[in-house]
């Protein structure tokens, strides 16, 4: 058989192979990552770009749900506070209209009934960070009290909705405008409430009865509305519940694209460690050797 | 006397050849590691030997001359193999730069798609936030310099190869020189009767450097090796050598001209010069390209959406990005148009706080673009591209490693030094030297006692 004499070619070659899997080794401990350039595997690197966007997006889902849940939450608390607000209008109006009052007494509901307008107004324009809770996209406060106008009030808002991004392809109503929650072509909140402190003011007991009958047909509509709030609220709940599935499904997806589990390239490690040693512990014994060694020099 | 003649003219014999032997086993071992070296054989015979009337006549034995141990057949494949992995570890060094410019830093296209994206769905909950706009506007700039960067990191890698090109022609036409000048000493021993020897192992060498350049055919003719490119363009023929010139193409890279001044800068497979053409002309070209599509692709969808919708300022969308005319510079060129991040289109109504075309700018990173694929899909392919050519070039070099190492040991065995052997000899050549030594004291003493008979 015919052997090599010279094993340098071959001893340096395993040499760098085994240096170059100590390198791997050290670099998947190092980095938590089996996968650190494009060429250590171009299919999952290839996936990642996807996972990444998405990975991106939905924390910036979860991020947009949180800040028009907190919106959706406000405008449901203010409905319910224009409802507290109409049920003592059609109390007050019941008592208007019981035929007992004194007329410094009518006047005297009239102006509480006012009050709860006012307050109603005030509700209407309530806002969360800047932005008009009810005001379709308008920029200044939708409602202001107007005594020149045949309802009591003007409407200066939009009648337009936003839809906000809290998914793939999924986007949540995320208000309605002062036109549509409060006004409708049967309803109207503050307009029954105008009506109802002109019929105080007038002290027709029947006049008085109708009106707060309109007040009271419209805290039913505004309820109506309510559920509006009610149903995104739960939807956008939900929502948030598969976002958070989607963040652990796109997290374990990187694991098993890119990742490594730590035991593993723990034992990887070692086990290149005791490889390169050996390797090199051979070299320095069988380099040195020929028969030279065994010659003893002339005497 | 005519016997004891004989005895002493043979020991004499004796002591030259054992003289000789141990002058070849010496050189061997001085030349253990030489690059290139083949191991030099003596090459002893026995002279004949007569009988006249009782008289022994003739004998002894003769140097004939050393016997080289070159192996031309395994030299050929090592050359091949050589020009294969030279070339192959050109495209991965290559490839491994380019890569980076695609591992997911912070700074590259894949992180700026992600915030771009991702700043759009923040746009969507807060359409009239400033600082929202802001971070939008931001990150389109990113995205831009990510395209921009990914596009110089591309042609860095081909400057680089374009510059080894030049290098390399420098290289083998040095080379060439020597060859022929070794090739025409090679035909001149070979025409006086001699072994070639040590020239021959130095004109193997130079073969072998050749071919990490560039890929090179040879055949064997009267006047000595007639080297070519793979493809046919001599480059030495006996003693004469055909030096190879390099002019700027009309692509603004060095192109490979032969000796005649034709340009055969697409024929050259193989080495140094072929991987760096490889790199130059094939591979970078590909993925800019690619990089280019998606950059233009990109930025026109996205511009046509913002001119659908109406900025904060109630006018229509102007162009976020401006995209050279030249498809080609697409990637290094685009940049961002506007400056104020009251211009992007968040609305489709005009109204300041509706978001109605923000769900159109966010389509346009998840619907296809011209090229079929959505964004994310294009780059994605482009980073599959790079790196399975990364991890193919790498695989390749270390399998042609394998097939090298193979050739190499075999080549050492049948013409390497072996220490060992050597040693042996070195004791076997002494001790035939001593043997000599003592036929000749031998017959010194025979003479003296015959001359001690006359007295």
């Amino acid at each position: 058989m015919q052997i090599n004499p010279n094993i340098t070619p071959t001893i340096l070659s395993d040499m760098n192979q085994s240096q170059s899997a100590l390198n791997t080794a050290l670099q998947q401990v190092a980095t938590g990552l089996s996968v650190n350039v494009p060429s250590d595997n171009p299919t999952a690197s290839a996936a990642m770009v996807q996972n990444t966007i998405d990975t991106g997006n939905v924390d910036q889902y979860q991020q947009n749900v949180n800040t028009v849940l907190s919106t959706v939450q406000s405008a449901s608390s203010v409905l319910s506070n224009v409802v507290t607000a109409l049920t003592q209008a059609v109390s007050l109006g019941t008592e208007g209209a019981n035929g007992t009052n004194s007329a410094a007494n009518m006047q005297a509901i009239a102006a509480q009934v006012q009050g709860v307008f006012s307050s109603v107004v005030s509700l209407a324009n309530s806002s969360v960070g800047g932005t008009f809770l009810f005001g379709g996209n308008g920029t200044t406060a939708p409602y202001t009290a107007d005594s020149s106008a045949s309802t009591g009030y003007t409407y200066t808002g939009t009648n337009d909705v936003s839809s906000v991004a809290v998914g793939n392809s999924l986007s949540v109503q995320v208000n309605l405008p002062g036109s549509q929650v409060f006004s409708s072509s049967s309803n109207n909140v503050l307009g029954s409430l105008n009506a109802l402190v002109t019929a105080l003011q007038g002290g027709n007991s029947s006049a008085i009865s109708t009106a707060t009958a309109a007040v009271n047909s419209s805290i039913g509509f505004v309820s109506q509305q309510q559920a509006f709030y009610g149903n995104a609220e739960n939807q956008l709940n939900s929502q948030e519940t598969s976002l958070q599935q989607d963040t652990v499904t796109l997290a374990s997806q990187a694991t098993n694209l890119v990742g490594i589990n730590l035991a593993t390239a723990a034992t990887n490690l070692t086990q290149a460690e005791t490889e390169n040693s050996a390797a090199m512990a051979a070299v320095a014994k069988v380099m040195p050797n020929t028969l030279l060694n065994y010659l003893s020099p002339p005497a | 006397m005519g016997g004891l003649n004989t005895s002493l003219s043979i020991g004499m014999q004796a002591l030259d050849a054992a003289q000789g032997a141990l002058d070849v086993t010496s050189h061997n071992i001085a030349n253990a590691n030489t690059p290139g070296y083949s191991e030099e054989v003596v090459q002893l015979s026995a002279n004949s030997m007569t009988m006249s009337r009782g008289q022994v006549s003739g004998g002894g034995v003769t140097l004939d001359g050393l016997q080289g141990t070159q192996n031309q057949l395994i030299n050929l494949q090592i050359q091949q193999q050589t020009s294969l992995q030279s070339s192959t570890n050109t495209q991965s060094a290559s490839l491994q730069q380019m890569q980076t410019f695609f591992t997911t830093t912070g700074t590259d296209v894949a992180s700026a798609l992600t915030a771009l994206s991702s700043s759009l769905v923040a746009l969507s909950a807060s359409p009239g936030s400033s600082v929202t706009q802001q971070s939008v506007l931001a990150s389109g700039q990113n995205l831009a310099q990510a395209f921009n960067t990914t596009a110089n990191g591309l042609t860095s890698a081909q400057s680089t190869a374009d510059g080894l090109v030049t290098e390399s022609v420098a290289q083998i036409n040095t080379l060439t020189q020597q060859i022929g000048a070794l090739n025409g000493q090679v035909a001149r021993l070979t025409a006086s009767g001699q072994s070639g020897g040590a020239v021959e192992d130095q004109l193997n060498q130079s073969v072998q450097q050749l071919s990490q350049l560039t890929g090179i055919s040879i055949t064997q003719s009267s006047d000595g090796e007639t080297i070519t490119t793979g493809s046919g363009t001599p480059l030495v023929m006996g003693d004469q050598s055909f030096s190879l010139q390099t002019t700027t193409g009309s692509d603004g890279f060095q192109q490979v001209l032969d000796f005649n001044g034709k340009d055969i800068t697409n024929s050259i497979q193989g080495g140094q010069l072929g991987g760096a053409i490889q790199v130059r002309d094939t591979t970078v070209p590909g993925l800019l390209s690619q990089l280019n599509t998606l950059a233009s692709q990109f930025a026109n969808s996205f511009n046509a959406v913002q001119a659908g919708g109406i900025d904060s300022n109630g006018n229509p969308g102007q162009n976020v990005f401006t995209i050279p005319i030249n498809l080609a510079d697409a990637a290094s060129g685009i940049s961002v148009a506007i400056t104020n991040p009251a211009l992007i289109a968040v609305s489709s109504v005009g109204s300041p706080n509706s978001n109605g075309n923000v769900a159109s700018l966010s389509a346009v990173l998840t619907t296809a673009l011209p090229s079929g694929q959505t964004a994310a899909m294009a780059y994605a392919s482009l980073v599959f591209d790079v790196g399975s050519q990364a991890a193919n070039a790498s695989t390749q070099s270390t399998a042609i490693g394998e097939n090298l190492l193979q050739l190499t040991n075999q080549l050492g065995a049948t013409s390497g030094v072996n220490i060992n052997d050597e040693t042996a000899n070195l004791i076997r050549f002494q001790t035939a030297y001593e043997a000599g030594a003592r036929i000749v004291s031998t017959i010194q003493q025979l003479y003296a006692d015959t001359m001690n008979m006359m007295t």
